[in-house]
């Protein structure tokens, strides 16, 4: 009985409605790592993604299901397989790998271009912080040319997987964005 | 669910299958919804199933499609839907494109799935690894292979098996857990409950490790030692497929190398006579396939293992055990004797199979002594069985006419009577009719005999098609028998009682009595009654007549051409002939105004046709004793494989074919078009090891002026091309008689392909043997694998390659010859000699030197003296050809004693022509 009413005022709130967000970006990035820094809040050894990794997970009551998807030259042609109902986009960049920067804005302003992805929300992580000679926030901002998005809610988080840091903070922001447009 | 709506889901569908676009539709539409509903979904993936096992199949992209939205289905934590999904990525892997993107999803779940569902992660994932992923999975089978539970564990090591073709180095990384999977024994987790089966299968896994570590290890005859040392001794193999398993593995090895079968002795008699049946069996099978190394007493134990499994309960051992018996029957009848009691009382076995080869195997082993009583058995026995059985036992008594060709009286009235007995399909009387023409055909002495009792059916038979043949018969040997009157009257009668497709074949028949030499009164008795037969009714008929009329009165003043016409001396080769006579109606260059040509189509005269179908039998015969050996070269593993086969087309196809195959060839060449036609042409010579890198045959045509070589040659490497390949021959450096004349190179040999290269001579006058020493010469390329084509700019190195010499001898000149009389034959030829050849350390056996004689000589083998029994070690070896050129007969007799310090031979050759017979006589390469 307890769980029927609990079932019902779920959906009175559309709590049991699942949020689908991609993590996107080129290979090395951290993106496994981010996904699963989320899921068990630990690190964990990953290998390069052949494919993608899929969790569902529940954050402040919402659930959920988070898309990380390999960034591999040979697996980023199948990227728009999967961007039908997608809520959020979370792109992760390696601040470190400055030679790169201009494929991983070029990457990025092509997904957005696409159809179904024109309502999502874009949260970039700066990564890997961490490390020596990383980029800040603000110049991986210019280096993908975020400035140029129009009509679109979209952020920019300095972050370290390895440490946890930056990583709920800009989960905090996409999903009070998410929480906005789409409830 | 509620049971209504249930049967209310499964009603849309109960019948037919599923329509195949809404399952498309559906599928893409729910597997793309948040959240996804398992129970749906499950269902919708179950019709997909069904539809793709019933042989549906989607388009690359809608497949695609269909894997991808599937794929989604990876976020939601349902176990069975799990189970599901896999089977259906492992089914669309191989329609559809893109499936390593599924990859990390699985992997995830093979290490962190739950138990349920590892087995099916692992078999999935094989299926979507490809060369350049599968190293990243090692890891995981290497966990999986040694994880406690057996069916993940088997699960990894058959797919392992599939891993083999796309990653064979990384199965190799983990043969350490196989070998600790095989000495762990894993107990199932059904234990609590479990009944004797399920702890019987729980050891299966230890037979798919032993399984795949033999794979990986074949060919590696230490590494299979030390397995077999590893795995035989204590009691480590519990699960008694993985004991079958190394049964077989020691088989493959004592195949590689029979040196190591004294070394086994003891471990083959310990399975033979102890341990669970099916391992005996095994067994039984390797010692009779490598029969001819066993010592004496372990062969002795196998009969008697096998004697024991005849009486066994379980049906399927009594079968397995008769059939093995039968062929050992084929090359030791002597052996087998002892299980006759046995096989006796099994001719009663309510499995009819059993009874069948029972009776078979006792026909085999009966001597001239116990024929007629054996008959006497199958007489009351063959009435109880189906038509198909019949047919089988027909076939044996067939053979046995070859066999004993001395105890003829009996086999022909026991033909006879079961020919005139009521029961009995067609198939059962064509047999019959089948067997009495081949005894009539080889035991001249049976003829007249034969013949009448043929008359005498013929008076009362329903099948027209037989009686045909009969009345064929009966115009082509009736002539020439004593008393042909006989058979006149019996053929007319035919003529005034039956229909018109027998009274046709009856007029061709007695238009051959006309020409009878022995008896000049029949001819015209002859013209009587077919002017009589010139008024029937039907056409066929009335024309038939009318021509033999017409050619016995051309025979009164031409007697040669009516001769041809009614009683031909030979017949068409009948494959080539169908072959020109289509070519002629498909091309048919200027509205049939030109006349069909037969000139070209080998013609055969009524001895050689004996003679190919008596090599035809003889080789079935040898096939089927030699089935074992063959079996094995495919176990032996996938990469000999190719050669093997390839090995047993050259033995197996028909030898006029293959000649045939080959004047095709030549006939291709411009530069051998002033060559002529081939007169002869020799069997391919193997002159490699099996194993080489490149494998040579050589195959010796003989022109009119000319001798061609040829040589066959196979590019086993796997990325390694060989430009402008020239075989180089070096004729013995006494022999300036032959003359080179040309060279033909293969341009290209690209990897697994086989080319032929030719070198041409002038055909020496004498028939002395010549030797070839042969080297090929030829620049290797490095192959891109991915494109099969040579690396650019890369020029190669010059190489050479030396292979055995090829021999052109005087049994080159001879092509084999069919006589009935062997022994009267060989008194009547004029020219003899005798030579002795005395052969030191040769461990071949008296079998393999009959085979070679028989290749080398080109005869024929008469009188069945081609079988040895294994027993003696002593033969006779009869031969019979004819030489190309002048038709000269060459009869050899071969007598050879096998002792502990060699072979001694002594051949003994008369021909027509002197010193061809001094040539092949003292030149016989062994």
């Amino acid at each position: 009985m307890g769980n029927l009413f609990s079932s019902m005022f779920d959906r009175l709130w559309g709590v049991n409605k699942e949020l689908r967000i991609l993590i996107l970006g080129l290979d090395g990035a951290g993106k496994t790592t981010i996904l699963y820094r989320l899921q068990v809040g630990e690190v964990v050894t990953t290998k390069p993604t052949i494919g993608f990794n899929v969790e569902t997970l529940t954050y402040k009551n919402l659930k959920l299901n988070v898309w990380d998807l390999g960034g591999q030259t040979s697996i980023r042609p199948y990227w728009r397989c999967y961007y039908a109902n997608t809520a959020a986009v979370i792109f992760v960049v390696d601040s470190t790998d400055k030679d790169r920067m201009a494929i991983a804005s070029k990457e990025l302003h092509m997904m957005l271009q696409e159809e179904e992805l024109q309502d999502a929300a874009l949260l970039v992580f700066a990564n890997k912080q961490d490390q020596p000679g990383a980029l800040s926030a603000s110049e991986v901002s210019k280096e993908l040319k975020l400035a140029e998005l129009k009509d679109r809610s979209w952020s920019i988080v300095a972050s370290s997987a390895i440490k946890g840091e930056g990583i709920t903070e800009g989960l905090d922001w996409l999903i009070d964005v998410v929480k906005e447009e789409q409830l | 669910m509620s049971t209504h709506t249930y049967k209310k889901f499964e009603e849309s569908n109960a019948g037919g299958l599923p329509d195949k676009m809404t399952v498309y539709q559906d599928c893409l539409n729910e597997f793309n919804e948040s959240p996804v509903s398992p129970k749906k979904c499950r269902l919708l993936l179950s019709r997909l199933l069904k539809l793709l096992s019933h042989g549906d199949t989607f388009p690359p992209n809608e497949a695609t499609a269909l894997f991808f939205s599937i794929s989604k289905l990876f976020q939601h934590p349902n176990n069975s839907l799990r189970q599901v999904v896999y089977l259906a990525i492992k089914e669309l892997c191989m329609i559809s494109e893109d499936v390593l993107m599924a990859t990390s999803s699985i992997m995830k779940d093979v290490q962190n799935g739950s138990d349920l569902v590892k087995p099916n992660a692992i078999r999935s994932l094989t299926r979507v690894l490809d060369e350049s992923t599968a190293f990243s999975a090692e890891r995981l089978f290497k966990s999986a292979v040694v994880s406690k539970d057996p069916s993940i564990s088997s699960a990894a090591l058959v797919s392992s098996y599939h891993l083999l073709p796309i990653a064979e180095s990384t199965v190799r990384r983990y043969a350490n857990e196989m070998q600790e999977t095989v000495s762990d024994l894993k107990t199932h987790q059904h234990t609590g409950s479990s009944t004797e089966y399920y702890r019987g299968s729980s050891y299966m896994s230890q037979y798919h490790a032993l399984g795949l570590l033999c794979k990986l290890k074949s060919h590696d005859k230490v590494a299979m030692m030390k397995l077999v040392q590893q795995f035989s001794s204590g009691n480590i193999l519990r699960e008694q497929l993985a004991q079958i398993q190394l049964v077989r593995l020691v088989h493959e090895l004592l195949v590689m190398d029979n040196q190591l079968i004294p070394e086994f002795v003891p471990l083959l008699s310990n399975w033979v006579s102890s341990g669970r049946q099916s391992v005996q069996l095994e067994t039984c099978k390797l010692i009779s396939a490598l029969a001819i190394h066993m010592p004496t007493d372990l062969f002795d134990s196998m009969i008697r293992t096998l004697q024991m499994m005849l009486a066994v309960p379980h049906v399927s051992f009594r079968f397995a055990a008769v059939r093995l018996l039968n062929k050992i029957s084929m090359s030791a009848p002597e052996k087998i004797v002892i299980c006759n009691p046995e096989l006796e009382s099994l001719i009663n076995d309510s499995n009819r199979n059993i009874s069948t080869y029972a009776i078979t195997t006792l026909l085999k082993t009966g001597t001239s002594k116990n024929i007629s009583s054996l008959i006497n058995t199958i007489t009351k026995f063959i009435h109880d069985v189906s038509d198909d059985f019949k047919v089988i036992i027909i076939d044996c008594i067939r053979t046995l006419s070859l066999k004993f060709p001395g105890e003829w009286k009996n086999l022909l009235s026991f033909l006879i009577d079961t020919l005139k007995s009521a029961d009995g399909g067609f198939q059962f009387k064509n047999s019959i009719a089948e067997a009495l023409f081949d005894l009539i055909h080889y035991v001249p002495e049976s003829k007249e005999q034969a013949l009448e009792h043929l008359c005498d059916f013929i008076e009362d038979c329903e099948f027209s098609e037989i009686l045909v043949r009969i009345l064929h018969l009966l115009g082509k040997e009736g002539p020439n028998t004593s008393k042909p009157s006989l058979f006149v009257r019996h053929n007319y009668n035919r003529v005034v009682l039956d229909n018109s497709i027998i009274r046709s074949a009856a007029v061709s028949a007695l238009s051959k009595f006309a020409l009878t030499k022995g008896d000049p009164t029949l001819g015209p008795s002859i013209e009587i009654l077919l002017k009589g037969i010139e008024i029937d009714h039907d056409d066929e008929v009335r024309d038939r007549a009318t021509i033999a009329l017409k050619l016995i009165n051309t025979s009164k003043t031409d007697p040669i051409v009516a001769e041809e016409f009614i009683k031909p001396t030979y017949g068409y080769d009948l494959y080539a002939l169908e072959s020109k006579l289509a070519q002629y109606l498909h091309e048919n260059p200027d509205g049939f105004t030109s006349p069909f040509d037969a000139s070209t189509i080998p013609k055969y005269t009524e001895d050689e046709i004996k003679a190919i179908e008596l090599k035809e039998r003889q080789q079935k015969m040898l096939a089927a004793t030699e089935g074992t050996s063959v079996n094995n070269s495919s176990l032996a593993g996938d990469s000999s494989a190719p050669k093997a086969t390839q090995d047993s087309l050259i033995e197996t196809s028909d030898d006029e074919t293959l000649s045939l195959k080959y004047a095709e060839q030549i006939n291709a060449i411009e530069e051998f078009s002033s060559f002529g036609t081939i007169i002869n042409s020799s069997k391919p010579v193997s002159l490699t090891e099996p194993e080489a890198e490149f494998t040579v045959f050589g195959v010796k045509h003989l022109f009119e002026d000319h001798v061609v070589l040829q040589f066959n040659i196979t590019n086993t490497l796997k990325d390694v091309g060989l430009e402008n390949v020239v075989v180089v021959c070096n004729t013995e450096a006494d022999s300036n008689e032959i003359e080179e004349e040309f060279t033909i190179p293969v341009d290209r040999l690209l990897p697994h392909e086989v080319a032929s290269c030719y070198v041409s001579f002038k055909r020496p006058n004498k028939t002395a043997t010549y030797g070839f020493f042969n080297t090929i010469n030829f620049t290797t390329l490095e192959l891109d694998p991915a494109t099969n084509a040579p690396f650019e700019g890369d020029e190669g190195f010059q190489d050479e390659y030396e292979i055995d010499t090829l021999y052109l001898q005087a049994g080159d000149h001879i092509k084999p010859y069919f006589v009935g009389n062997f022994s009267a034959v060989l008194d009547e030829l004029p020219y003899e000699q005798v030579a002795v050849y005395n052969l030191k350390q040769s461990n071949s056996s008296l079998q393999d030197l009959v085979n070679k004689l028989v290749v080398s000589t080109n005869c024929l083998p008469l009188e069945n003296s081609q079988f040895v029994s294994s027993e003696t070690n002593s033969h006779t070896l009869k031969l019979f050809g004819k030489k190309v050129f002048t038709d000269d007969r060459v009869a050899l007799v071969v007598g050879m004693i096998k002792s502990k310090k060699g072979t001694a031979l002594k051949v003994q050759c008369k021909c027509d022509d002197e010193s061809f017979c001094v040539d092949l006589a003292n030149e016989l390469i062994l």
